[in-house]
């Protein structure tokens, strides 16, 4: 973990954002997690307060995104980071209790790189948590946009 | 144009119409009446009529008579006597019809009367006249007939029938006068019954005409309500479509939302076990360490008496909440594929349904043959509706059908077709356990399930089966008895499109 990569947490559950961590710190991955309970929190940090997301560039990125956000849903949020282009080459991985195909299909279509349904089965879910572990320390989190 | 309005118009019609036909008949016979008056008032007028021409007669002949014996007494010629006795002949029967004539009168009876003796004494008078003529005695013949103007004979006569005629002059005027009533009478009574029916007729063209626009009208109203009907049919479609749409809607957002809790109940009850672990474990190293004995090798958990009963109530507790959540989460997925499945729009096309069974009972063929069961496809009618739906409706009710037979004996399963008016009907019999009669109902109803509970199953597949069979147009019925098996009959249209249930979308 020598990469300097934030994970940006987007969940307003808090039970699921604690049990996301701890997944992720068992897994071994110690990178910095900064969480967010809503969406306009998330926005005005990852966009900045002029919403070009110019305070982003030089960052590496790494999105956990929830698609029900009591403020707005997840698509939308997905869709304008993959239409920025400081933060498009960000991977974001969906974490979500619907496994609706349909939705499934419209994250990818619209960019995400992972889509991970949460199950209440807690094993499956730990592993899950853990192969994004495992994901995270394959990928390359590009340099941030120079 | 109200009911009641309508009936008292046609009681009102059928009033009128036999108030004329009444009025017919009463003019009718009226009519007949007063025509028959007036023929019998017109016989009264030619009978007084009569009546004087018969006195004048009578005078006329008496006359004759005294002209004739006056003549003879005279000249004594023959010929006159023969014309007097030829007068006399005639008086008596002209007498006698006079008084015939005039017997309806007393008035006239008693002049008659009178006149008769007046008559008949002058008669006497000139019969005893000539007499002494025939004797030559002419001077005392004459003395006789003197004596007879004297004796007031003559007088009498014309006293007597003038009397008669002053009667029946005034019989005469009363009769005409009776007989121009009677006329006038018809007369108006027939003007005024033509009138009445006159009336009546108008009456009834007024009615009729009447009647006509009314209905007129109600044709109009049923043309534009069929009109209405339309569109009130599509509103209303449109209300319902909306309706299910949202519970749709609703049943989704529920149960997606209800899954989003279980995730940390789960979670965190995980995190419990494992907390738990690590705490009886530290325990057990404690115990063991508080009792002078070696350490425990890692992760073992050693704990003796009292500790290991807690750790297994412990452990017991969490299983059950375990296991909870996990039925919980069947539940909810299963109202999510449900609703999801109420969501799909359905593509009809065109299915060989004996193919298309066989297909599916070539999939279960592994289940029935573990639970030695035959399964007997019969020949099906084809039909036009969703693939996937009416597989899961098949799949399901003869996966039902090998999974509730009778344990021992080898299953029959049945699988039947026909057409009836546009529909195509289809039954799948089993000769499984069946279900009692009580739990018809219930067997349908979104996880509830009936009999011996000794097959894994979340009761939903025949719940989602007739919401398919629904959603596809169609019925769905049991008929079962406890121990000789069930049959589901399921009824389809044959020619299913989206256009006569997309209400359904």
């Amino acid at each position: 973990m020598t990469l300097p990569v934030s994970i940006i947490m987007i969940e307003d559950d808090e039970g699921h954002a604690r049990l996301i961590e701890r997944n992720i710190r068992r897994s071994g991955v110690n990178n910095e997690i900064i969480s967010f309970k809503n969406g306009t929190d998330a926005m005005k940090h990852l966009f900045g307060a002029d919403g070009s997301g110019l305070v982003q560039k030089g960052h590496a990125l790494l999105i956990l995104l929830d698609l029900n956000l009591p403020d707005m849903t997840g698509i939308d949020i997905l869709k304008q980071i993959k239409e920025n282009k400081y933060l498009k080459a960000s991977p974001v991985v969906v974490l979500t209790t619907t496994d609706d195909s349909q939705e499934i299909k419209r994250c990818y279509e619209l960019g995400c790189n992972v889509y991970i349904t949460k199950p209440v089965n807690y094993e499956n879910f730990a592993n899950a948590i853990r192969q994004l572990g495992l994901f995270f320390s394959v990928i390359q989190v590009p340099p941030a946009a120079s | 144009m109200t009911a009641d309005a309508q009936r008292r118009r046609a009681m009102l019609q059928t009033l009128l119409l036999s108030a004329g036909f009444l009025v017919l008949v009463a003019i009718s016979a009226a009519s007949v009446l007063l025509v028959n008056k007036a023929r019998e008032d017109n016989a009264w007028v030619v009978h007084t009529v009569e009546a004087e021409s018969q006195i004048s007669n009578l005078l006329l002949e008496v006359r004759r008579a005294e002209s004739a014996t006056r003549a003879y007494l005279l000249s004594g010629a023959p010929q006159f006597l023969a014309e007097y006795q030829a007068a006399a002949t005639t008086i008596v029967p002209a007498l006698d019809k006079l008084t015939a004539f005039t017997s309806d009168n007393p008035v006239q009876v008693a002049s008659a009367a009178k006149l008769r003796q007046a008559v008949e004494q002058r008669l006497s008078e000139f019969a005893r006249g000539i007499e002494r003529v025939k004797n030559n005695d002419v001077s005392t013949a004459v003395t006789v007939l003197r004596n007879g103007a004297s004796t007031g004979a003559v007088e009498t006569i014309g006293q007597a029938a003038r009397d008669m005629r002053a009667e029946e002059d005034r019989l005469f005027r009363e009769r005409t006068d009776t007989a121009d009533r009677t006329q006038k009478l018809a007369s108006s009574v027939t003007i005024a019954g033509s009138g009445m029916v006159l009336a009546l007729a108008f009456g009834s063209v007024l009615l009729v005409r009447q009647s006509s626009r009314a209905r007129d009208l109600a044709e109009n109203r049923l043309r534009d309500a069929n009109l209405n009907l339309e569109a009130t049919v599509d509103e209303r479609t449109a209300d319902l479509r909306e309706a299910n749409d949202e519970i749709q809607r609703f049943a989704y957002i529920v149960s997606h939302d209800l899954r989003s809790p279980l995730v940390n109940i789960m979670g965190f009850t995980s995190e419990l076990e494992e907390l738990g672990g690590d705490i009886f474990r530290r325990i057990g190293g404690l115990t063991h360490e508080a009792a002078g004995g070696p350490p425990p090798a890692a992760g073992e958990i050693a704990l003796e008496g009292p500790d290991q009963q807690l750790s297994v109530d412990f452990a017991e507790a969490l299983g059950f909440i375990k296991s909870s959540i996990a039925k919980m989460d069947r539940l909810i997925s299963a109202i999510l594929n449900l609703t999801r499945e109420g969501r799909r729009e359905f593509q009809p096309e065109k299915i060989d349904t004996r193919a298309f069974v066989e297909t599916i009972v070539s999939t279960l063929a592994h289940q029935a043959a573990e639970a030695q069961a035959e399964i007997h496809i019969e020949p099906l009618p084809n039909l036009v509706s969703d693939r996937l739906a009416l597989e899961q409706i098949f799949s399901n009710l003869i996966d039902n059908g090998i999974k509730y037979l009778k344990n021992g004996v080898p299953g029959t399963i049945r699988i039947r077709g026909r057409t009836k008016l546009g529909y195509a009907i289809f039954e799948i019999s089993d000769n499984g356990r069946g279900i009692d009669p009580r739990d018809h109902q219930r067997i349908f109803d979104l996880f509830r399930r009936a009999g011996t509970q000794d097959k894994p199953g979340q009761g939903i597949g025949l719940a989602h089966v007739r919401a398919l069979v629904r959603r596809l147009g169609g019925t769905m019925s049991v008929s079962s008895e406890l121990n000789t098996g069930s049959t589901f009959t399921i009824t389809l249209p044959i020619n299913w499109n989206a256009s006569n249930r997309n209400a359904d979308k």
